[in-house]
């Protein structure tokens, strides 16, 4: 058969592979365009000088004044510092409570414990629209509008977390939490020395998971936060439009300067990140 | 009485018994912080959720007045129901444009990158980059890229069409920013399938003589199937939750032509003031979310036996 073939085209297998890559890279191309062209698109609006924005793709000089007016002249500095403080908060408390309840469903015994966690996966088939208002309704009874701790304590935990966690501890032999228990060791600390350090990649791919979806975070934010002292940067950067529909790169200086720690991270993670979510979804 | 009697001196009763107090409740202290949020965020709220659209409620979302299934009629059949089958018709088409769309890119992605060729690594961080990207963020470049006179679109093609106000174009529109949104999901998810399937399977097929067509059509097809069944679903739930670029974009208009429920409910909820509606119209939500998450069980443990 490949010799048939090869006789007909008058290719040797590897020019025939040559060929095949290089067609693969042509199509491979317009791909990436798609995906980068509207941040490349960005990136150039926000140096383009302000005379040349109605004229040119592409600026004759790289005028960054923009961005020395957002950290100056706007609110985003302190928005970004909010995101920051939220997004961390968030990720170390779901890390903490997420590893805790992981650990009591696969490595203690009690009674009801495959019914508490089919409720608590169960809660992943709630849509936000479901809780949302209740949850607004009441945040602003306890006047907790304008804390960060409004923003923080509801997603001081999730499903999500707790599923990924317990797939990993469930890799775990059972022999060494035996050995530890008969050694004196108590259930907090094994928690704390043995199963933690052991779980770093799994943890990382969770904490770099929360980060951005905190990062990202828009609806919550924007229903519960109306002053500038805690709205996070989602909210500002969204707003701008409405203010500033003259000063385009201004604009377009804020959305980058908030993409760069969300993508900075994911650049970094990348792999772990992907990982973590393939664990993730075998459940969904 | 003797079977009683094995059974009170059964070991594991003995067992039980030898326990401290400590003990037993120890597992529940582990879980208290995460039940504690979960009670208070998100049980109690879904319940009351429940409760508020049986009810007339004021401008501060008390319940006034208990009306039953009133606010349900209103907007099934009542005077309601033209926005609300409105947006139920948004939604679906919505949805529908974005899975196929979304599932497309990520099959034609994965494909590209199956194989290696320099430049492969780069071109799978950058099929899988709009995960990371804020979809918020997102619609503030494609509001400029869209923008009427100075847009990069319109400069493009010499037009000046007012692409998010355009009755004819604004659905396309937010549909792509979906898609390329979605992007990235798909791209981890379905090339992930495509790594998965046994390598043996094409060697065999080769010394058999098959194509290029009937390896994909054969063995391709049938060991990713799970995977794009599965990420349909994704898809379909991630759609039906799409709010973030029409508030930002559209705002539902032009004509409610971009109204999806989920937007509708924020309005009610948050500009309006109709809470009871609102949680009503959250409930049907929540009701169509739970029977795709059902379908997706079911289809899961089918496909168990499919490997």
């Amino acid at each position: 058969m490949t010799q048939v073939t090869r006789a007909r085209s008058g290719l040797t297998n590897k020019q025939r592979h040559i060929l095949w890559t290089g067609i693969r890279m042509l199509l491979t191309l317009p791909f990436v365009a798609l995906i980068m062209i509207p941040l490349l698109y960005t990136f150039m609006m926000s140096v383009l000088p302000a005379d040349e924005l109605y004229t040119r793709f592409w600026p004759s000089h790289f005028d960054f004044s923009s961005y020395m007016l957002v950290f100056t002249k706007t609110m985003i500095p302190r928005q970004i510092l909010n995101s920051f403080i939220v997004a961390s908060s968030v990720t170390i408390l779901q890390m903490i409570t997420c590893s805790m309840a992981a650990f009591s469903f696969s490595f203690l015994h009690f009674k009801g414990r495959n019914f508490v966690f089919m409720c608590i996966l169960a809660t992943m088939m709630v849509p936000w629209e479901a809780t949302i208002i209740s949850n607004y309704l009441t945040v602003s009874a306890w006047k907790w509008l304008n804390t960060y701790h409004v923003l923080i304590l509801p997603y001081a935990c999730s499903a999500m977390g707790i599923f990924l966690m317990r797939q990993h501890y469930l890799t775990f032999a059972k022999e060494l939490h035996e050995a530890a228990r008969l050694d004196g060791c108590s259930n907090w600390r094994f928690l704390a020395t043995i199963v933690v350090p052991l779980s770093r990649p799994a943890l990382g791919a969770l904490g770099a998971y929360i980060f951005l979806q905190q990062w990202n975070n828009y609806l919550w934010p924007l229903l519960v936060t109306n002053s500038d002292s805690v709205r996070t940067v989602q909210i500002g950067v969204a707003s701008m439009y409405d203010v500033d529909s003259e000063q385009i790169n201004l604009m377009m200086s804020a959305v980058i300067v908030c993409l760069v720690p969300s993508l900075s991270i994911f650049i970094f993670m990348q792999k772990n990140l992907i990982n973590g979510l393939m664990a993730g979804a075998v459940k969904g | 009485m003797s079977i009683a009697k094995a059974k009170a001196s059964s070991p594991p009763r003995l067992k039980r018994d030898t326990r401290t107090f400590y003990e037993r409740i120890e597992p529940w202290l582990f879980l208290l912080p995460a039940l504690l949020v979960f009670g208070v965020f998100l049980y109690f709220p879904f319940f009351k959720t429940g409760y508020l659209s049986a009810y007339l409620t004021d401008r501060v979302g008390n319940p006034v007045k208990f009306i039953g299934f009133k606010n349900y009629t209103d907007f099934l059949t009542g005077t309601h129901s033209k926005t609300f089958w409105n947006s139920m018709w948004v939604t679906v088409r919505f949805v529908f444009f974005v899975a196929a769309g979304g599932l497309v890119m990520g099959i034609i992605t994965s494909l590209l990158t199956e194989k290696a060729f320099p430049g492969n690594a780069l071109a799978s961080a950058i099929f899988a980059m709009p995960i990371a990207i804020a979809s918020s963020a997102a619609s503030m470049s494609f509001k400029m890229i869209l923008h009427p006179s100075i847009g990069l679109l319109n400069k493009i093609l010499g037009t000046s069409i007012n692409w998010l106000n355009d009755i004819n174009y604004t659905f396309g529109v937010i549909c792509i920013l979906a898609i390329w949104l979605a992007t990235g999901i798909n791209f981890i998810f379905i090339s992930a399938g495509f790594r998965n399937v046994p390598a043996d399977l094409y060697e065999s097929a080769s010394i058999d003589g098959a194509n290029a067509w009937h390896k994909f059509r054969y063995i391709t097809l049938p060991c990713i199937s799970p995977t794009l069944f599965f990420q349909i679903i994704i898809d379909v739930i991630n759609a039906f939750q799409t709010f973030n670029i029409v508030k930002i974009l559209t705002l539902g208009g032009p004509m409610e032509s971009t109204n999806t429920i989920v937007y509708s409910i924020y309005l009610d909820a948050f500009r309006n003031y109709r809470f009871g509606m609102a949680s009503a119209r959250s409930i049907i939500l929540f009701l169509i979310i739970m029977i795709i998450t059902l379908i997706q069980f079911r289809a899961e443990g089918r496909s168990v036996h499919y490997q």
